[in-house]
């Protein structure tokens, strides 16, 4: 449901994965086999409004800010699936 | 605005020893604590009617009546989401009792955080089902290595530190003051430890920019209780307490693993709505305030409480804590058990007990002539106020 309006209309719509880095944290311990830490973890404010809790691969800790322009990319992970994970996004041309 | 009508009192307190390894069942443990509640309010098992705890406390009520030998309870609820609900427990007992469905109600939690599964562990909930302690919105943050309540709760810390220019060595000059308690309270885990703001700042990472090793509560197993009844009782029991006010906000908005929502993050909504249900109802004025016990899971949700509870402006808390006012001779003297990050980790229910030492006059670091305590664990929180003359 729709927790502005109540409404129970909804469909799928296509987003260009690219947002910006809301906040960040870079975690050291515990650590859990499935990751290589210390492990950059972000909150990603996607461009069309979403807020996802994801992961920042090819950056280096040291470089990673709030504010950074990020894109999309898929991991994979157990069995066939995989996740949404964001890298640096590439200068606008 | 509605706030909890005055009446109930806290008449007792009790605690099992807090340890790494308590070498017996939670069960054991609630059973213990209350016990001791019981007599240090002179009354007995079969004076209890009301039973409260949260719903992630492992004890069964089934089997804790039958072990203590409660004969008749007419009452009993469960306050959902962790510690942030804390202050749930005592809000829950007084409303029962003002409103007439209990007379005398235990509030209690049980807990072996250390020597049984430790919040702080590398285990991935598997389940994306409720046990209303977070585990559903794990399935958004377990993927992602997001899995501990340090993680959860640093990407909100992150941004506070970053929209209000705060440092880890802000953080660490309150742990400095919370050390400095514990070191002189026997039943603290860190009883004897004082430490420095080097210290501090040497202590590993474990969620950089904002949570390192000194800044997390401790894991710890123990039991609390508390005991709660209406005035007609209270009057005949030897050090009661009033609950001034009692109050809950934001109780499952707020909830910590799946808190990354809102617009702004590094406000603790839920907070500043507190302090306005706290304050607003009960004619208590924030310069009422004696002493302050603030759910300090982790240093950054003290600083974030003191601001939206009103203490001091949105960034302030930085210079707050600097200036002193945290501790025994500040404006607002701060956990003077040490804290959870100090003291341990009863998952704030021990945050209670202590206030309600502090107005007994029976704290290890006793403030002197302290009135009126504040109990906040973000989304929920009492006032408590002494009954009698200064202590």
């Amino acid at each position: 449901m729709c927790p502005n309006c109540q409404s129970l209309a909804w469909e799928t719509r296509e987003l260009t994965g690219h947002g910006v880095v809301y906040s960040y944290s870079i975690l050291h311990h515990p650590r859990h086999p499935a990751f290589d830490y210390p492990l950059v973890a972000v909150l990603v404010d996607l461009d069309e409004g979403v807020r996802l809790v994801s992961d920042l691969v090819g950056v280096e800790p040291a470089d990673v800010a709030i504010g950074m322009r990020v894109q999309v990319r898929y991991a994979e992970t157990a069995g066939d699936l995989a996740v949404p994970v964001f890298e640096r996004a590439e200068p606008l041309a | 605005m509605t706030g909890l009508r005055p009446g109930a009192s806290v008449v007792g307190i009790g605690q099992t020893e807090f340890s790494k390894a308590a070498g017996r069942s939670e069960t054991q443990l609630a059973a213990e604590a209350i016990t001791a509640a019981l007599a240090d309010a002179g009354l007995s098992v079969s004076d209890v009617d009301g039973l409260v705890s949260y719903t992630i406390d492992p004890v069964e009520e089934t089997e804790l009546v039958r072990a203590l030998g409660i004969p008749e309870v007419g009452w009993s609820s469960r306050v959902p989401y962790g510690g942030g609900g804390s202050q749930g427990v005592p809000l829950h007992a007084a409303a029962a009792v003002v409103a007439g469905v209990a007379d005398v109600v235990v509030g209690y939690r049980a807990i072996k955080a250390r020597s049984g599964p430790r919040f702080g562990a590398a285990d991935v909930v598997r389940r994306p089902t409720s046990s209303h302690s977070g585990s559903t919105a794990s399935q958004w943050c377990s993927p992602f290595g997001v899995i501990t309540p340090a993680s959860w709760f640093s990407f909100n810390c992150t941004r506070y530190m970053h929209e209000y220019g705060v440092t880890s060595a802000d953080f660490g000059r309150a742990v400095v003051q919370l050390r400095d308690y514990a070191a002189t309270n026997p039943n603290a885990h860190f009883y004897g430890k004082p430490i420095t703001l080097d210290d501090h700042q040497s202590s590993r990472w474990i969620a950089e920019p904002a949570i390192r090793l000194f800044d997390c509560c401790q894991e710890t197993d123990g039991a609390v209780a508390l005991v709660v009844t209406a005035p007609d009782r209270a009057r005949d029991t030897p050090a009661p307490v009033s609950i001034a006010a009692g109050a809950g906000a934001a109780m499952f908005e707020e909830e910590v693993a799946s808190n990354h929502y809102r617009p702004d993050l590094a406000v603790l909504d839920s907070s500043v709505a507190l302090g306005r249900r706290l304050f607003g109802a009960s004619g208590v004025t924030r310069a009422d305030i004696d002493v302050a016990l603030i759910y300090d899971a982790f240093t950054p949700i003290l600083f974030m409480q003191l601001e939206a509870l009103g203490f001091c402006e949105p960034g302030a808390a930085k210079d707050f804590v600097a200036d002193g006012n945290l501790g025994p001779a500040g404006s607002l003297p701060c956990n003077t058990n040490g804290g959870l990050i100090g003291e341990g980790y009863i998952h704030g229910l021990n945050l209670t007990i202590e206030a309600v030492r502090q107005l007994r006059g029976s704290a290890v670091n006793q403030i002197a002539g302290a009135r009126t305590a504040l109990v906040s664990a973000s989304r929920t929180g009492v006032i408590l106020q002494s009954l009698q003359g200064s202590p």
